[in-house]
C-alpha cells in the first residue's frame, strides 16, 4: 500500500513539475480564439525547408550518435577493464567537453581553427582556410557535437561494465581471446547500456540548436527558436518544437521493441573479485597512442585554447570576481538538483522497471518528452504556470530553477536507474519481502545499495546536466541569481576573450572537483557490491 | 568508509539547501527600496551602470540579462509570459524594436521622463512607452587595404565588389531591423530587388556582428555592415580597419540608427525605484559613460562629451523612420527572409 | 607426468594470505577434492590453475609445462586447455544452450559441421539434447548445471576445475549429479580439481580428498 501511494505521489509530482507546464503550453498551441485549431502547426513540415531542416537534423545526429558510439564504447571498455595506464586520468579528461554548454566549446575550436583563430598564426592562413570551411558546416558540428557527447557511450559502458558478473568473462577467458569475448559476451550483456546512450545522444544531438548555429549547419530546432525570438510566438514555436518530439516518441518506441528481446539479469556474484583486466601486451602501444591522440584532439587542445586564452593572472582575478557568487550559486544548485534528480529518477525508474502503476508507460514517455522539447517550451511552460502571486514563493526563488532542471533532466536518471535495476533479479526484492520488510525498507536496504554505482552515475549525470544548462535557467532564473554558465553567456557577448576562457576554465575547474570525488566514490562502492 | 562518504555528502546538500534558503529568507526586498531590470544590452556593458546606479542612489537592483546574439531568448520572453505577474520593473532594451512589441502587447506603460526632454523626438515612442538613448549607428566596417572607400550599404550591389563583402545573417539582430527599415523606407518592391541584387553579388553571411566585423579585419572581406560599437571595438584594438557612416550625401537615406531603450513595464511591484532608474539610464551623464565603454554608443542627448572615434549624432545624417512601422515590418517580411537564406 | 602441479605456491589479497607455500601435483585421469571451509584459500587454487590470478611466488604447471610463475602468467587461460565449471555457472545469459557451448569451439577454429556434431554428441551425453536453442534462464538448476558441464567438457581439457557447482542444488539432485559427473569422468577420462566445503560430496566424488586450511593444506 505504501508503495502504491507513494509512487502516486511522485507520480503526482510530475505533473506539476513538468507535464502540467508543457501541456498547458500545448494546448495553447491548439487553440486560437478559443476554438480547436491546427493553424500553428499549418507551416510545420508542410513546406520542404522544414523537411530539409528534419533531413540536416537527423543526418547530424545519426552521424553524431554512430560516431560517439563506435569510439565511445570501446574507449570506456579501455578504460574500465583493460591495464592501459592513467585510465583514471583519461576518464576525467574525456569527460571535460561535456561539463561545458556545447556552444563554448563550439566557440573554442572557432578560436582554434578559425581564419584568424591560433592555427592561423603557426600554419598559415592557407592550412586554416581548409579547417575553416571544414568546421563551417556538418563537419564541424559532428566534431563538436561528438567531442561534447562522447563521455555519455564512455561513461554508460564503463558503469554498465561493472554491473557484469565477471565470472561470466571468466568463462569466456578459459575458450577465447578479448576479441571474441568482448564481441561475443561483453558487448551483448551491455547492449542495454549502449542503446541507452544511443538514445540519449542522439535526442541530445538532435535538440541542440546552439552549435550547428553557430557553425552555420541549419537544422530543424531553429524554426522553433526564431519563433521565439523574433516572433515571441509561443504558439507557433511550441508547434514547431513538437516534432522534435515526434521524433523522440519514434525513437523510444523502437528502443523498447529491442531491448524486450536483450535485458538480462546479471547476478551480483557471490566472492570479492574483481573483473578481469584486458591485458593489452603488445597492443597497448598503438592503443595508448590512439587515444592520447584522441584525448588530444578533442579535449586537450580546445581546453588549450581556452587556457591559452586566458593565461595572464589579471584575466584570472577579474574572473574571480564577475563569476562572484554565480559560481556558488551554480555548484549549490546543480547539488541539491542531482540530488533531488536521482531520487526522483530512481522511484520514476522503479515505478518503469517494476511497471508498479498502470501508468508507467505514460511516464517514461513523458520524461523523454520533456527531456526532448527545447528547454525554451519548458521555461515558458514552467513561468506560465509558476509565476502567479500565490506561487511566487517558488518562482521568485532558485526552487523554481531546481524545478525546471527536474522536468528536463529527470528522463536522464530515470533511465539510468531503469536499466540499473533491470539488472537486480527480483529474488532479491522478493527475499526482502519474505523477511518481512516493507516496501521502504526494501527500497533502501536492498535496491537502492545494490543499483547503487548506476545511482552514483546517475547523480554524476545529474550534476553534469544541472551545473551546464542555460536553456531553462536562462528563462527562469530569479533576477539577480544566475548561475555561472548563463553569466559566461551573456558575458560572452563583447566580453573580453581572456575574462570569458578563465570563466570556461574556473568552471571546468568547479566540476571536476566534487566530480572527481564523486568517481573516488563510486569504484569503492562498485568493489563493494561486487563482493 | 562509504558511510564516511555518504555523511560529508549529506551534509554539503544540507549546508548548500541552507545557504540558498537562507540566502533568500534574509533578502530585505521590503526594507531596502530595489528594482528588478531586465537587460538585453550586452552584460559588459549594461552591468557597470547599475553598478553605479545602486551606488548613488541606495537602490538595490536586480537583473536578468540577455544576449542579443543568436544564442539565448531570455529577457523578451520573459516578460511576456510573466504579463500576468511582472516580475520586472524596467526593461533595458537594445533596440528600439523590442520595446514596440512590449507596446504591442500591452506589457509596458507610457512614462515621460524629465531627463529625455532633449532627446530628439524621432528616438522616442510618442505615447511615452519607450524612450531611447545610447545609440549604435549602422555603419560600414571597411578594411584599410581597401583604396576606394565604399559610402553607401549599395556597395553591397555593387559589381566591385563582387564577393568581396559580408553581411550578419539578417534573421537575427540589428541587421534584421536594419533590412526591415529598408523596407519601410524604399517599399518592398525596391528592398527585395536589392536584397536579390546583394545575394547575386555573392555577399557572404556570418553569424553575429562581432563576427562580420573580424572577418573584415582579418582581409578575408572589404567590408561589412556591422554596429558602430563593433566597428569602433577594432579600431581601439589597433586593427586596420576604418569606420564609415554610410550614405550621408544630401540625396542619401542617411544612417540607420539604433539607440537602446527604456520601458516601464506595467504593474511592476517598485513603480517608484522603476522610474528612478528610467531617468538615471536617461541621464546625460550614462550617456557619457555608455560613450567611453567600449559598446562607445553615441549620446542621443546635444553636446554630450564623447570619444575621438565618434561623431555626435547631429553631425551624422540619421535615417527618417518610424521604428513603430519597422516593428511591424519585421514580423512581415520574415518568410522572404527567410527564403532569402535559403532556409 | 603430472596433469597440474603446485610448487610452493603463495599467493596473498592486501594483507590476507590466501595461499601459504602450496605445493600439490595432480595425476592423469585423478579427481582430487580440495575441501575445506570457505576462505581457506581453495578457490585461489582454481584461479591460479585456471590463470585468472598470478601467484605472488611459486610454480604452476600444467602437463608439464610452466604456465605461471612468481608474479607472472606466462600462458593465458585460453590456451592451458583447462574447463571450468563456475559456482554461479556462468552461463551467458543472452545466448542459446547451443550457443554457450559453441562460443568455445568458434573460438577454437573448429568448422561448423564439425562443431554441429561436437555439440549434438556433448549435449546428448548429458541428456540435454532437446534443449539445445533455450536460454539459461529458461531451464531449471539441475539443466543449467549439465549446460555448463558440457561447455566446460566439450573442448576436451587436460583438467576440468569444479568451483563448489553443486552447492546451490537440493540434497537429492546434488547426490543425482554426483554420480553423473563420476559417470562423464570414466567415460571421457579427464583429470578433474573440484573443491566444497561439504565431506559428503567430497567422498563421494573423490579418487583423492586434500584438506585445507587457513591457506595451507592441512592434510592430503
Amino acid at each position: 500500500m505504501a508503495k502504491r501511494a507513494f509512487l502516486t505521489l511522485i507520480v503526482v509530482l510530475l505533473l506539476f513539475l513538468g507535464i502540467l507546464p508543457v501541456l498547458s503550453m500545448l494546448v495553447k498551441s491548439l487553440v486560437v480564439q478559443g476554438n480547436f485549431s491546427l493553424a500553428s502547426y499549418g507551416s510545420v513540415l508542410t513546406s520542404g525547408r522544414q523537411w530539409t531542416l528534419m533531413w540536416h537534423s537527423a543526418a547530424l545526429s545519426s552521424m553524431v550518435t554512430l560516431l560517439t558510439l563506435v569510439i565511445g564504447t570501446p574507449l570506456g571498455i579501455l578504460l574500465a577493464e583493460s591495464d592501459m595506464p592513467f585510465r583514471r586520468f583519461f576518464t576525467i579528461l574525456f569527460v571535460i567537453p561535456l561539463l561545458l554548454p556545447p556552444y563554448f566549446m563550439a566557440v573554442s575550436w572557432f578560436d582554434l581553427l578559425g581564419r584568424q583563430g591560433l592555427l592561423a598564426q603557426i600554419a598559415g592562413p592557407v592550412a586554416t582556410r581548409i579547417t575553416s570551411d571544414l568546421l563551417f558546416g556538418l563537419p564541424g558540428c559532428v566534431l563538436v557535437l561528438f567531442s561534447v557527447f562522447l563521455p555519455i557511450p564512455m561513461l554508460l559502458t564503463m558503469v554498465f561494465l561493472g554491473t557484469i558478473n565477471p565470472r561470466l568473462q571468466e568463462a569466456g577467458r578459459l575458450v577465447s581471446d578479448w576479441k571474441g569475448i568482448l564481441k561475443s559476451i561483453t558487448v551483448p550483456l551491455i547492449l542495454p547500456g549502449i542503446m541507452l546512450s544511443a538514445m540519449l545522444v542522439f535526442i541530445l544531438a538532435f535538440g541542440e540548436f546552439s552549435v550547428p548555429n553557430f557553425l552555420r549547419y541549419d537544422v530543424f530546432p531553429v524554426e522553433s527558436f526564431t519563433q521565439f525570438s523574433a516572433f515571441y510566438d509561443f504558439k507557433a514555436a511550441t508547434a514547431a518544437a513538437v516534432p522534435l518530439v515526434v521524433v523522440t516518441l519514434l525513437l523510444m518506441f523502437a528502443e523498447s521493441v529491442f531491448l524486450r528481446e536483450n535485458t538480462y539479469q546479471i547476478r551480483p556474484s557471490q566472492e570479492a573479485v574483481h573483473s578481469p583486466r584486458i591485458e593489452l601486451g603488445s597492443h597497448l602501444k598503438w592503443l595508448l597512442s590512439l587515444v592520447t591522440a584522441l584525448a588530444f584532439i578533442i579535449v586537450i587542445v580546445p581546453v588549450l585554447v581556452l587556457a591559452v586564452q586566458s593565461a595572464h593572472t589579471e584575466a584570472y582575478i577579474q574572473a574571480l570576481d564577475y563569476a562572484g557568487k554565480s559560481l556558488l550559486r551554480s555548484l549549490a544548485y546543480a547539488f541539491i538538483a542531482a540530488t533531488l534528480l536521482v531520487s526522483l529518477g530512481f522511484f520514476t525508474g522503479y515505478l518503469v522497471q517494476k511497471k508498479a502503476l498502470w501508468c508507467w508507460r505514460f511516464v517514461d514517455s513523458s520524461l523523454l518528452f520533456l527531456f526532448a522539447l527545447p528547454s525554451t517550451v519548458i521555461g515558458i511552460g514552467l513561468i506560465s504556470l509558476w509565476n502567479t502571486r500565490w506561487t511566487n514563493f517558488v518562482y521568485a526563488t532558485p526552487a523554481i530553477i531546481i524545478i525546471g532542471y527536474l522536468a528536463k533532466y529527470t528522463a536522464l536518471t530515470s533511465r539510468i536507474s531503469v536499466t540499473g535495476l533491470a539488472q537486480v533479479p527480483p529474488s532479491m526484492e522478493e527475499a526482502a519481502q519474505v523477511a518481512g520488510a516493507g516496501w521502504f525498507r526494501r527500497i533502501f536496504y536492498i535496491l537502492i545499495p545494490l543499483a547503487g554505482p548506476t545511482l552514483l552515475a546517475g547523480w554524476l549525470v545529474g550534476y553534469i546536466f544541472s551545473l551546464r544548462d542555460t536553456g531553462i535557467t536562462m528563462l527562469v532564473y530569479p533576477p539577480g541569481h544566475e548561475t555561472l554558465p548563463v553569466r559566461i553567456f551573456t558575458l560572452m557577448a563583447n566580453g573580453s576573450p581572456q575574462l570569458v576562457a578563465a570563466l570556461c576554465i574556473l568552471m571546468i575547474a568547479a566540476i571536476l572537483v566534487p566530480g572527481g570525488l564523486l568517481a573516488a566514490l563510486a569504484t569503492r562502492m562498485k568493489y563493494k557490491v561486487n563482493s | 568508509m562509504k558511510k564516511t562518504i555518504l555523511a560529508i555528502f549529506a551534509i554539503l546538500v544540507l549546508v548548500m539547501a541552507g545557504y540558498t534558503v537562507l540566502h533568500f529568507t534574509k533578502e530585505p526586498s521590503t526594507k531596502v527600496s530595489t528594482v528588478t531590470v531586465y537587460v538585453s544590452e550586452d552584460q559588459v556593458f549594461s552591468e557597470p551602470i547599475l553598478k553605479d546606479f545602486e551606488k548613488d542612489t541606495g537602490i538595490k537592483f536586480r537583473a536578468v540579462y540577455d544576449t542579443e546574439e543568436a544564442k539565448s531568448t531570455g529577457a523578451m520572453n520573459r516578460l511576456i509570459a510573466e504579463k500576468d505577474n511582472p516580475q520586472a520593473d524596467v526593461y533595458w532594451a537594445n533596440e528600439p524594436i523590442r520595446a514596440e512589441v512590449l507596446k504591442q502587447k500591452g506589457i509596458s506603460e507610457s512614462y515621460f521622463s524629465p531627463n529625455a526632454r532633449d532627446i530628439p523626438a524621432r528616438f522616442k515612442d510618442p505615447d511615452g512607452y519607450w524612450t531611447g538613448f545610447s545609440a549604435r549607428a549602422r555603419v560600414l566596417v571597411v578594411n584599410n587595404h581597401v583604396k576606394d572607400v565604399p559610402q553607401s550599404i549599395l556597395a553591397y550591389t555593387d559589381p566591385r565588389w563582387k564577393g568581396k563583402s559580408v553581411i550578419t545573417n539578417p534573421l537575427f539582430g540589428t541587421t534584421t531591423s536594419h533590412i526591415a527599415a529598408l523596407f519601410v523606407l524604399w517599399g518592398d518592391k525596391r528592398a527585395k530587388a536589392f536584397m536579390n541584387a546583394m545575394k547575386q553579388n555573392r555577399t557572404a553571411i556570418s553569424t553575429n556582428n562581432g563576427e562580420s566585423a573580424d572577418f573584415v579585419t582579418a582581409g578575408q572581406y572589404d567590408f561589412s555592415l556591422v554596429d558602430s560599437d563593433d566597428a569602433v571595438n577594432r579600431i581601439r584594438q589597433g586593427k586596420s580597419v576604418k569606420m564609415v557612416y554610410p550614405d550621408q550625401g544630401e540625396n542619401d537615406t542617411g544612417c540607420f540608427i539604433v539607440p537602446n531603450a527604456t520601458v516601464l513595464i506595467k504593474g511592476g511591484r517598485h513603480p517608484k525605484a522603476a522610474r528612478k532608474l528610467i531617468d538615471y539610464l536617461l541621464s546625460r551623464e550614462t550617456e557619457r559613460k555608455l560613450a567611453f565603454a567600449d559598446c562607445a554608443q553615441i549620446p542621443l542627448h546635444p553636446g554630450v562629451e564623447i570619444p575621438s572615434e565618434l561623431k555626435p549624432i547631429d553631425k551624422i545624417k540619421t535615417m527618417q523612420i518610424n521604428y513603430a512601422d519597422v516593428a511591424k515590418k519585421m514580423v512581415e517580411i520574415q518568410p522572404f527572409l527567410k527564403t532569402w537564406m535559403g532556409l | 607426468m603430472k596433469i597440474v602441479e603446485l610448487d610452493s605456491v603463495s599467493k596473498s589479497y592486501g594483507n590476507e594470505r590466501a595461499l601459504d607455500k602450496i605445493s600439490l601435483g595432480i595425476e592423469q585421469g585423478e579427481r582430487i577434492v580440495i575441501l575445506g571451509p570457505s576462505g581457506c584459500g581453495k578457490t585461489t587454487i582454481m584461479r591460479l590453475v585456471a590463470g585468472f590470478i598470478p601467484p605472488d611466488s611459486g610454480i604452476v604447471s600444467i602437463a608439464g609445462k610452466i604456465v605461471s610463475r612468481d608474479g607472472k602468467i606466462i600462458v593465458p587461460p585460453r590456451k592451458r586447455g583447462v574447463g571450468m565449471v563456475f559456482q554461479d555457472l556462468a552461463l551467458w545469459p543472452h545466448m542459446s544452450v547451443k550457443a554457450n557451448i559453441e562460443f568455445g569451439l568458434k573460438a577454437k577454429g573448429f568448422g561448423k559441421p564439425e562443431r554441429q556434431k561436437m555439440i549434438r554428441d556433448m549435449l546428448e551425453l548429458v541428456g540435454m539434447l532437446e534443449y539445445m536453442d533455450r536460454k539459461p534462464a529458461e531451464l531449471s538448476g539441475g539443466q543449467q548445471q549439465r549446460i555448463a558441464l558440457a561447455r566446460a567438457l566439450v573442448l576436451e581439457p587436460k583438467v576440468l576445475l569444479m568451483d563448489e557447482p553443486l552447492s546451490s542444488l537440493d540434497l537429492d539432485l546434488n547426490i543425482r549429479l554426483r554420480k553423473e559427473i563420476i559417470r562423464l569422468h570414466d567415460k571421457l577420462g579427464f583429470t578433474m580439481l573440484y573443491v566444497t566445503h561439504d565431506r559428503d560430496e567430497a567422498t563421494d566424488i573423490a579418487t583423492r580428498i586434500i584438506t585445507m586450511k587457513q591457506g595451507r593444506i592441512d592434510l592430503s
